[in-house]
């Protein structure tokens, strides 16, 4: 089975029912994504298919329809995006268990809607959980993003 | 905002399933069916679309998908602070898709884990915000029904065909008899709803009083 994450062709022998979560950290050594709940209801595990987040734990490898983007090909150190520098500037992380899939939902937030209000975010971000409760952080955050993004 | 057309084209995929049976359709003659027992098979099609695994994905204007029904303990909006907007999709905020995936086959397994978001072969979404279901009443379902206007200009042959062609897609109306996890499925069967819309229709698309 063939799929392409971050740019790069990969190929894995695995059954078609593998999620994408378990491809991506147990074949491939991706660690970026992690295992939250395993049932889409706390959203660790958002990646990008084709530029739409993806509870990566509820995708079948077999039903995969585009390329992958993991925090890891979000952006890098030297290269940071928008949202990842932000989260830098606010210190957003506490235990940073579910900031990989934050960032990646609020990438995508920001892809469709480049100025969100607080409801905006608060519509989009409510998936993602954050059991430290750092939500006042992500949302500052979020708009400093998109100030960023509205200057570039 | 990303255009709602990739969403669509991005998910009909091909579907070929062998798993779970379809229903046939089988018209009765224009006037065969009493008015009676039309009145009694659309008793048995309100029980369908008023049960949750249909009505708590036709609501209303507000947009927001319900959670309701013996999975769900007490009635309430979708968690998660989830809208499905006026694209009915999510694709103003979260698309359904982000959780609810799209399969590119629906078999008697694809929805075999309790509580993770059920799936179909077709994008999840609430149906159009004309076929309002969910809190109403059998005679409100039956107007609806009945209405070309807002039955996506259908007559009773129409609508049974929407209901074996949405099947043949492997979409939501397979699904609502196949609906996995913890799930109680719609009552009856797809066979035996498509058979009395039929009926119904077939005797005039009588209507009850309340």
């Amino acid at each position: 089975m063939r799929l392409t994450v971050n740019g790069t062709e990969h190929e894995v022998d695995v059954e078609p029912d593998m999620p994408l979560l378990w491809v991506l950290r147990d074949e491939l050594n991706i660690t970026g994504p992690k295992y939250g709940c395993g049932i889409a209801q706390c959203g660790a595990c958002t990646v990008h298919v084709d530029g739409f987040a993806v509870r990566s734990c509820q995708l079948a490898i077999g039903d995969l329809v585009g390329e992958v983007t993991t925090i890891e090909g979000l952006g890098t150190p030297d290269n940071l995006h928008a949202v990842q520098q932000a989260w830098i500037e606010h210190q957003v992380a506490q235990c940073g268990y579910c900031q990989s899939g934050q960032i990646m939902q609020a990438a995508d937030l920001l892809a469709a809607n480049p100025q969100p209000s607080d409801a905006d975010i608060d519509a989009v971000m409510g998936g993602n959980l954050c059991r430290c409760g750092t939500y006042p952080r992500i949302r500052a955050a979020i708009h400093s993003a998109a100030a960023r993004l509205q200057e570039a | 905002m990303r255009s709602f057309a990739l969403l669509l084209t991005l998910s009909f995929a091909t579907v070929a399933f062998a798993e779970i049976e379809n229903a046939v359709i089988d018209v009765p003659e224009e006037g065969s069916v009493t008015t009676e027992e039309g009145l009694a098979a659309f008793q048995r099609v309100y029980e369908v679309v008023s049960h949750p695994r249909c009505s708590n994905c036709h609501t209303g204007a507000d947009n927001l998908p319900m959670w309701s029904g013996p999975s769900f303990g007490q009635t309430r909006p979708h968690g998660m602070n989830i809208n499905a907007g006026e694209s009915r999709m999510g694709v103003e905020t979260l698309v359904c898709s982000t959780c609810h995936i799209t399969l590119q086959e629906f078999t008697e397994d694809s929805n075999a884990i309790a509580h993770a978001p059920p799936m179909t072969a077709l994008p999840w979404q609430l149906a159009p915000v004309e076929f309002e279901w969910f809190g109403r009443s059998a005679a409100e379902v039956c107007a609806q029904l009945s209405d070309p206007e807002r039955n996506g200009g259908r007559d009773w042959v129409g609508l049974a065909e929407h209901l074996v062609d949405d099947a043949g897609h492997g979409g939501f109306v397979l699904w609502g008899w196949n609906p996995g996890g913890t799930r109680e499925p719609a009552p009856y069967s797809l066979q035996q709803h498509v058979d009395d819309v039929l009926a119904w229709g077939a005797a005039g698309s009588p209507c009850p009083d309340e």
